[in-house]
C-alpha cells in the first residue's frame, strides 16, 4: 500500500484508527438521525459531512504529531502541565458562576469549543512519564512519590473532578497504573490505594447523604442509586441501550437500521456502541473490543521495545487512558457500569475531542517510530 | 535491562487485568442477547401499550337485598382514522344516523392533537344496545374501527338519586393528584358514590401489548406474565328500605322538603327523602348525562341537586322544645308538674313570642300544645341559672348540651357533603349586639328554634333517635355492609351519649310527644294500633310562609323508626308534616295503608305550583 509509505511508527496502531475511523463514520451517520431532525430539519448529511471533515483533519494532526520527535513533548509538558492549571481553573470558576457543570471552554475568535480536561489528560500522563522516567531516584522514598507525583495528580484531578466525575477518575486510576508501571515501590502503591478507597468510601457517604454539599452531586446521587436499584423505570437510559444490544442480534440489522437511536439520547456520543451492536452485531462489539486490546498491547509492545524508558511510558500511558475510557464507555453500554458521559475515543462524533484522542495517538506514533529509527540504525551498526 | 525486565511484569499484569475486562463484556453482551429475553424484541416492536381494562363497579342493595344500583353494559365506538382505508361508510353513517359532514367532522376531530390518526379515539360514545347489536353485524365492513366495551350505572327504580349519588368522568386536577386515575376514567362524584368510591370501583387491570412502531399490536409483552385483571368493586349492603325510600319520595311529590327515617337501635338511614328529585338514571353515561346535568344544574326555581336532607339549614321550630325540656329537667329547674303562666304569649316581654293562650300546662302538656311561653320560661331559666352567675357563661352552657345531641355539629355520617346547622356562639352575639348589648331575654326565640338557629333534617332525625333512645345515639349511617364480607366501619356501632342521662326526663317528654298526638297538635296523624310519639313545629323562616317541620317514633317501646320530616312553606307541622309522618310510619311497621284518603290527599297535594287540596277543599 503506497499510503502506508508515508506513514511511519506501528502500522498496526495506523490500522486501528482507520477501522473505527470507517466504522465512526458509518455509524455516526446513522445515529445522528435524531439530532438531525431537532437541529437541522432533518439533514443528517450534514453531520455525516461534518463528521467526515473532524476526522480527515484529525487524522492530519496525527500524522504532524507523530513526525515530532517526541522528546519534545517532555518538555512541552513541562510549561503544557503548569499552564492547564489555570486553564482548569478558569473552567471550573466560569462553570460555577454559571449555576452548572461547564467543561467547556471556547477559543475566541474562532468559535472552537474543548474540554480543559482533554488538554489536562494529556499533559498530565507526559509529565508522569517524564517524572518517573528522570526522578527515579526521588522516588524510592514515599516523600519523593508523594511530591513529584501524587500532589500534582490530585491537583488536576481535584480541579476537574467538580465538573466531570468520571474523567478526574479515570485520568487517576490512569495515573496509578502508569506509576505501577513505572517502577514505584509496591508497598507505596498499596498505601496509595488504600486511601483512594478510603476517600471513594467517604465520596459515596457525603454524596447519598448529603448531595446538595457538592456541585452535581444530586445528578451523581441519582445515578449510584439508579444503578444499585436496577430502577426500571428511572433507568430509561440503560433499558433502552439493553434493548438496542438485544435486538442487534450477532450479526446486527444492518448499517442504518437502528430504531433504538431514537429511543437512545446521545445516541452518537456516549451510547454509540450499543448502536453499533444493533445496527451491526455482536460480531462487530467484540472485534471493536479487540481492536482495543490490540492496541493496547502494541501500547505495551512499544514500551518492551524501547530502550528509552520515557518514549515506553507516554506509549504505555496514552494507550491506557484511550483503552480505558474505551472500556467504561461501554460498560456503560451493557450496564455493567452507571451511567458516565465518556464518549468512545476514535468512535463518538465530537469536535476538538476527536483532535485530541488523535494528537494522543500522534504522540503514541512517534514513539514507536523513533523505536523503529533505533532498532534500523542497530540494523545498519551490525 | 534489569528495570525493564522488571517492568515487563508489571505491563503484562495490566495486559492481564484488561483482558479480563474485556472477556466480562462478553459475557455481558452475551447474556443481554442470548439468556435474558426481557429485551429481547422484534425489530419493530418497540412500544408498550398499556390497554386498562376497567373493572365493574360494585352493586348497591337495600337493607332487605334488593338492587338499587347494577351496571348495564355500553359501548363506544373507536377509530383509528389511519386504517379505515377500505370503509364501508355509507353504511356506517346509515347505522350510526350520522351524515357524512359528521363523519368526516369526526375522523378530522380523531387526527387532530391530542388524538392523533394512527391512535384510537372515540368516535361514539355510549351506544344504545340496539345500535350496537345493528353494528356489530357489519364492523367487518367497517375498517379501522372496534367497539369498546364499558359499564354504566343503571337503577331499577328512579329513587334515592340523593343518596346514591352519581358517576362523573374525574377532573383534570384529580385526576394529577391521585396516580389512580387517568383522565376519562369515572369517578363517584356525590352520595355513596363518593363516599364509598375506593370500594365500589375496584382495581383497575392492565394488559401490557407490544405495538410496532405503526402502532398496531403485535404481542404481549412476557407473554402477558406482567398483565393485570381488573378486580371488580366490591357491592354495597346499605340500611336503605327501598320501599320507604319510594313512598317517601311519592309523599314529597310537589313539595319542598325533606324525610329522613332512622333506626333508633342502630342509627341505620331507613330513608332519606330530598324533594324535588330527580330520576337517578338521567345522570349516566357520556353526552345524555352532560345534557341532563345542566338542566338540572340550572333550575334553580327546584333545586332538583340540592340535597336538602343534609344540606338545608332549617329553624326547627317548636321540635326543639324537646331539648329544652330535657335540659332544664337535669339542671332541677322544671319537673314534669311545673307550669308556666301563658296569656296567648309570653307575658314577660309583653306577649312575645305569641302562643295560643294554654294557662297552667305541666311538662307533658307544654309538649303536646307547643307552649311558645312555657319555652321562654325554661330557656331563660337554663341561661339564667345560678350555677352560672354569667348569663354568658350559662348560654355557653345550654349551648354545648345542644351540640351534644348533634346541631351545630357534623354528625360524621358516611355521605359527603352534609352541612353542620348553626348553635350560635357567644363571640357571635357580641358582634351582633354588642359585648353588653344582650340578655338572655334578647335571644329568647332560641329557646323555641327560632332565631340564628338551624339543623338539617338529618340532625332533626337524629335528635328524635336519641330520644327515642333514652339518651344516645349511634352515628346515622347509610351503608351497614362493604363487599361480601360485610364489613362496616367500628365508628357506626358506637353509642354516643348525649349531656342529658336520666330516665325520668326522656318519661316525661316522652309522654308529652305521645299526647301530642293524643288531643295535641298532631292528632289528626294518629295511627291505629301503633303509639307513635311525635312533636310538631311550624318554623318561622324569611322565605315566606313557614316550613311544617314533624318528628316522631315509634312504637313507644322498642321503637323501630325515628323520622323528621320538614316541609318548606306549608304552614304548620300538623297539617302537612304530620302526616306523611304517619303514613311512612305506617307503611314502615305495618306494610299497607290504612287510610287512603290521607294518602291521596297527601299524594296529590302539589304545593311547589299552588295546588292544595286543603284549601280547595275548606
Amino acid at each position: 500500500m503506497k499510503l502506508f509509505a508515508y506513514l511511519k511508527g506501528d502500522k498496526v496502531i495506523w490500522a486501528i484508527m482507520m477501522l473505527l475511523s470507517l466504522l465512526s463514520v458509518l455509524v455516526v451517520y446513522s445515529a445522528v438521525v435524531t439530532l438531525a431532525h431537532k437541529f437541522k430539519q432533518g439533514n443528517s448529511e450534514y453531520y455525516l459531512i461534518k463528521h467526515f471533515v473532524i476526522i480527515v483533519l484529525g487524522f492530519g494532526i496525527a500524522y504532524v504529531f507523530h513526525k515530532i520527535k517526541y522528546t519534545v513533548f517532555a518538555k512541552v509538558a513541562q510549561i503544557g502541565f503548569i499552564l492547564s492549571v489555570p486553564l482548569l481553573l478558569y473552567t471550573l470558576l466560569r462553570g460555577v458562576s454559571a449555576g452548572e457543570a461547564s467543561r467547556w471552554i471556547e477559543i475566541p475568535g474562532i468559535g472552537l469549543t474543548f474540554q480543559s480536561s482533554d488538554i489536562a489528560k494529556i499533559m498530565l500522563l507526559l509529565y508522569v512519564a517524564r517524572v518517573l522516567t528522570v526522578k527515579q531516584d526521588a522516588l524510592q522514598e514515599f516523600k519523593g512519590v508523594v511530591k513529584l507525583l501524587l500532589v500534582p495528580i490530585g491537583l488536576i484531578c481535584a480541579l476537574i473532578l467538580p465538573a466531570n466525575f468520571s474523567t478526574a477518575a479515570l485520568l487517576f486510576v490512569n495515573c496509578l497504573c502508569l506509576m505501577f508501571i513505572g517502577r514505584v515501590r509496591m508497598k507505596f502503591m498499596l498505601y496509595i490505594i488504600g486511601a483512594c478507597v478510603g476517600f471513594a468510601i467517604l465520596l459515596t457517604v457525603v454524596v447519598l447523604n448529603f448531595p446538595d454539599a457538592i456541585p452535581r452531586g444530586r445528578t451523581w446521587k441519582a445515578r449510584i442509586e439508579n444503578f444499585i436499584s436496577g430502577d426500571t423505570k428511572t433507568n430509561y437510559q440503560s433499558d433502552q441501550a439493553k434493548i438496542a444490544v438485544a435486538n442487534g442480534g450477532v450479526i446486527g440489522k444492518g448499517p442504518g437500521n437502528s430504531t433504538q437511536r431514537a429511543f437512545l439520547p446521545q445516541a452518537s456520543s456516549d451510547f454509540i456502541y450499543a448502536i453499533i451492536i444493533e445496527e451491526y452485531g455482536l460480531l462487530t462489539g467484540v472485534i471493536m473490543l479487540f481492536l482495543y486490546m490490540v492496541l493496547l498491547f502494541r501500547g505495551i509492545r512499544i514500551l518492551r521495545d524501547t530502550d528509552k524508558t520515557f518514549g515506553g511510558f507516554i506509549a504505555i500511558g496514552l494507550s491506557f487512558s484511550l483503552v480505558f475510557q474505551a472500556l467504561i464507555n461501554m460498560a456503560v453500554a451493557v450496564n455493567l457500569f452507571p451511567v458516565t458521559g465518556q464518549p468512545l475515543p476514535l468512535v463518538s462524533m465530537g469536535g476538538t475531542s476527536i483532535w485530541f484522542t488523535m494528537a494522543a495517538m500522534g504522540i503514541i506514533l512517534s514513539v514507536s517510530k523513533s523505536n523503529e529509527d533505533t532498532t534500523a540504525e542497530k540494523l545498519e551498526t551490525i | 535491562m534489569n528495570a525493564n525486565s522488571h517492568l515487563a511484569d508489571r505491563k503484562y499484569i495490566i495486559g492481564g487485568f484488561f483482558i479480563l475486562v474485556a472477556v466480562i463484556y462478553i459475557a455481558r453482551l452475551f447474556y443481554i442477547q442470548i439468556i435474558d429475553d426481557k429485551y429481547k424484541l422484534d425489530a419493530q416492536n418497540n412500544a408498550f401499550r398499556y390497554i386498562t381494562e376497567y373493572p365493574v363497579r360494585g352493586y348497591i342493595y337495600d337493607r332487605n337485598g334488593k338492587l338499587l344500583v347494577y351496571n348495564e353494559a355500553s359501548y363506544d365506538l373507536m377509530v383509528t382514522p389511519k386504517e379505515t382505508k377500505g370503509c364501508d361508510t355509507l353504511a356506517l353513517c346509515e347505522v350510526l344516523q350520522i351524515t357524512k359532514e359528521d363523519y368526516l367532522k369526526r375522523i378530522k376531530k380523531a387526527c387532530q392533537a391530542p388524538n392523533s390518526p394512527r391512535k384510537q379515539s372515540v368516535f361514539e360514545k355510549q351506544m344504545s344496545a340496539q345500535t350496537y347489536a345493528a353494528l356489530q353485524e357489519k364492523l367487518y365492513r367497517f375498517n379501522g374501527f372496534f367497539v369498546q366495551k364499558r359499564t354504566v350505572r343503571k337503577y331499577p327504580k328512579p329513587i334515592a338519586a340523593h343518596l346514591l349519588g352519581y358517576v362523573g368522568e374525574v377532573t383534570k386536577e384529580k385526576a394529577e393528584k391521585d396516580p389512580y386515575y387517568r383522565e376519562g376514567d369515572y369517578i363517584g362524584i356525590s352520595g355513596m358514590e363518593r363516599s364509598y368510591e375506593e370500594a365500589l370501583r375496584g382495581k383497575k387491570g392492565v394488559q401490557i401489548a407490544i405495538t410496532d412502531v405503526h402502532n398496531k399490536v403485535v404481542g404481549r409483552y412476557m407473554d402477558g406474565k406482567y398483565d393485570t385483571l381488573a378486580i371488580p368493586g366490591k357491592p354495597l349492603f346499605c340500611t336503605i328500605d327501598m320501599t320507604l325510600q319510594e313512598y317517601g319520595e311519592q309523599l314529597l311529590r310537589g313539595k319542598k322538603g325533606a324525610v329522613v327515617a332512622i333506626e333508633p337501635s342502630s342509627g341505620e338511614i331507613l330513608c332519606l327523602v330530598s324533594s324535588p328529585t330527580y330520576d337517578p338514571n338521567l345522570l349516566v353515561g357520556g353526552k345524555e348525562r352532560a345534557r341532563n346535568f345542566t338542566k338540572l344544574y340550572y333550575d334553580s326555581l327546584n333545586l332538583p341537586l340540592f340535597n336538602r336532607a343534609l344540606q338545608a339549614m332549617y329553624p326547627p321550630g317548636s321540635i326543639f322544645k324537646l331539648i329544652d325540656a330535657l335540659i332544664a329537667q337535669r339542671d332541677g329547674l322544671i319537673f314534669r308538674n311545673t307550669s308556666f303562666p301563658c296569656h296567648g304569649g309570653y307575658p314577660p316581654m309583653g306577649g312575645k313570642p305569641k302562643c295560643h293562650s294554654h294557662g297552667g300546662v305541666d311538662l307533658p302538656g307544654s309538649i303536646a300544645t307547643s307552649c311558645n311561653s312555657y319555652y321562654s320560661y325554661v330557656f331563660r331559666a337554663i341561661v339564667d341559672q345560678k350555677k352560672y352567675p354569667k348569663f354568658k357563661d350559662g348560654y355557653n352552657y345550654w349551648r354545648e348540651t345542644v351540640q351534644s345531641f348533634g346541631p351545630g355539629t357534623n354528625l360524621g355520617t358516611d355521605l359527603p357533603y352534609d352541612k353542620p346547622g348553626n348553635v350560635p356562639s357567644v363571640k357571635y352575639y357580641n358582634k351582633v349586639f354588642g359585648e353588653n348589648g344582650w340578655r338572655s331575654n334578647t335571644i329568647v326565640s332560641l329557646g323555641i328554634g327560632q332565631a340564628e338557629l338551624t339543623l338539617v333534617p338529618l340532625q332533626m332525625a337524629n335528635v328524635v333517635a336519641t330520644i327515642a333512645n333514652r339518651g344516645y345515639y349511634y352515628t346515622p349511617h347509610c351503608v351497614k355492609g362493604v363487599g361480601y364480607e360485610k364489613k362496616q366501619d367500628q365508628k357506626f356501632k358506637e353509642k354516643k351519649y348525649v349531656s342529658v342521662q336520666g330516665e325520668t326526663y326522656y318519661t316525661n317528654v316522652i309522654d308529652g310527644m305521645q299526647r301530642c298526638l293524643d288531643g295535641g297538635t298532631a292528632t289528626a296523624s294518629k295511627i291505629k294500633d301503633i303509639v307513635m310519639c311525635g312533636k310538631t313545629g311550624t318554623a318561622q323562616n324569611p322565605h315566606g310562609k313557614d316550613h311544617a317541620v314533624f318528628l316522631a317514633f315509634a312504637p313507644r317501646e322498642n321503637p323501630k323508626i325515628a323520622i323528621a320530616c320538614i316541609i318548606e312553606n306549608a304552614g304548620f307541622g300538623g297539617t302537612w308534616s304530620a302526616p306523611i309522618v304517619s303514613l311512612m310510619v305506617e307503611k314502615y311497621l305495618k306494610g299497607k295503608i290504612t287510610r287512603p284518603e290521607m294518602e291521596k290527599r297527601m299524594l296529590e297535594a302539589d304545593l311547589i305550583n299552588g295546588k292544595n287540596l286543603l284549601h280547595e277543599k275548606h
